[in-house]
């Protein structure tokens, strides 16, 4: 495998982060700015969108975990990410499970069956 | 002109159920991520309840911190995007020389070490202070060999030295979580991928069978 790979990055409650770094993926690159955003009950919603922009925009990053719930908060933003690189996984937090039909990959996929094609 | 429209209707029907698929193999993989991901919740919980409280949480994190493990991307043609997971092993002990040394515990600051550090301030003799200027040259190197261990310590090493069984189950789950997300990362572009084609069959289908219905 050429090159160096890419950071996993994620978007979550703490013991979401907690545990992706414990699995090693934490950064602090030279400017400290880190891969990882702990969101807390005070984090405002435009802490999350701007975190979640400067992590699609930073291409040292091939994924990005986020909380569905936390997903939820910046639906547009997520929706308005067409690239398959960086990949945008939601996963479940501790006091939100999945949900399948919420999520914007199922839901694009979902989206493309039309009552027309049933008929 | 029959003849291709089936064709395509079969094509078109093939890469349906190859859509299928992939959804169900998504959800199968899905539901392993969410379990392991449980799985570490709890074990973390469980640490947090033998550590107490705030022994784990984000407090613990450390200034410097360097990923152990790392993503390799790669886009084909189809638009598809490969994602593989590789891990860089952290260094438990040994130096450039080669001799076996003791690893340091806890969050690790750049440039610091014990003796410097809060540890041990004040009540320095005199004598140790000279042989620590004499030894500057040799800290120096021993400095540099230091730092490409740092990059990659052990993060159980944040929360203390002897940390509970939970908390390595925990890192073992999340580990696998990992292993998971990138499979999944890669499911997805195949997904994506996949209703881009079936969409452009379909627009293809179309035209074609409004053309052999007006003949």
């Amino acid at each position: 495998m050429a090159g160096r790979g890419k950071l996993i990055a994620v978007i979550g409650d703490e013991d979401t982060c907690t545990g992706f770094l414990l699995g090693g993926i934490g950064e602090l690159n030279k400017n400290r700015k880190p891969n990882f955003l702990v969101v807390e009950k005070d984090t405002s919603i435009a802490e999350i969108e701007e975190t979640f922009k400067s992590f699609v925009t930073r291409n040292d990053i091939g994924i990005i975990l986020i909380n569905q719930f936390v997903a939820e908060m910046i639906r547009h933003a997520i929706d308005g990410h067409m690239e398959s690189i960086p990949a945008v996984l939601e996963i479940p937090s501790k006091e939100h499970p999945y949900d399948a039909s919420k999520d914007s990959i199922l839901r694009r996929a979902k989206g493309m069956f039309s009552a027309e094609d049933f008929r | 002109m029959g003849l291709d429209v089936e064709d395509a209707s079969l094509s078109l029907d093939h890469k349906l159920l190859h859509l299928m698929d992939q959804l169900e193999d998504l959800e199968e993989k899905r539901e392993k991520l969410n379990s392991l991901i449980e799985e570490g919740w709890f074990s973390i919980s469980k640490a947090r309840y033998s550590m107490g409280n705030k022994q784990v949480s984000a407090l613990q994190y450390a200034s410097e911190m360097a990923p152990l493990v790392r993503v390799h991307t790669k886009v084909v043609a189809s638009g598809e995007a490969e994602f593989q997971t590789q891990r860089e092993e952290f260094q438990i002990a040994g130096g450039d020389d080669g001799g076996v040394t003791v690893e340091d515990i806890g969050p690790k600051e750049e440039g610091t070490t014990p003796s410097e550090g809060l540890r041990r301030r004040g009540h320095k003799k005199l004598s140790e202070l000279e042989e620590e200027v004499s030894s500057g040259q040799q800290k120096e190197t021993s400095h540099k060999a230091k730092a490409g261990r740092t990059d990659h310590q052990d993060p159980l090493k944040w929360f203390g030295i002897l940390v509970p069984q939970n908390l390595k189950q925990a890192q073992s789950a999340f580990k696998q979580v990992i292993e998971h997300a990138a499979e999944i990362a890669a499911l997805q572009s195949a997904i994506l991928a996949t209703r881009v084609e079936l969409q452009r069959m379909k627009e293809k289908h179309k035209s074609s069978t409004a053309g052999v219905t007006e003949e």
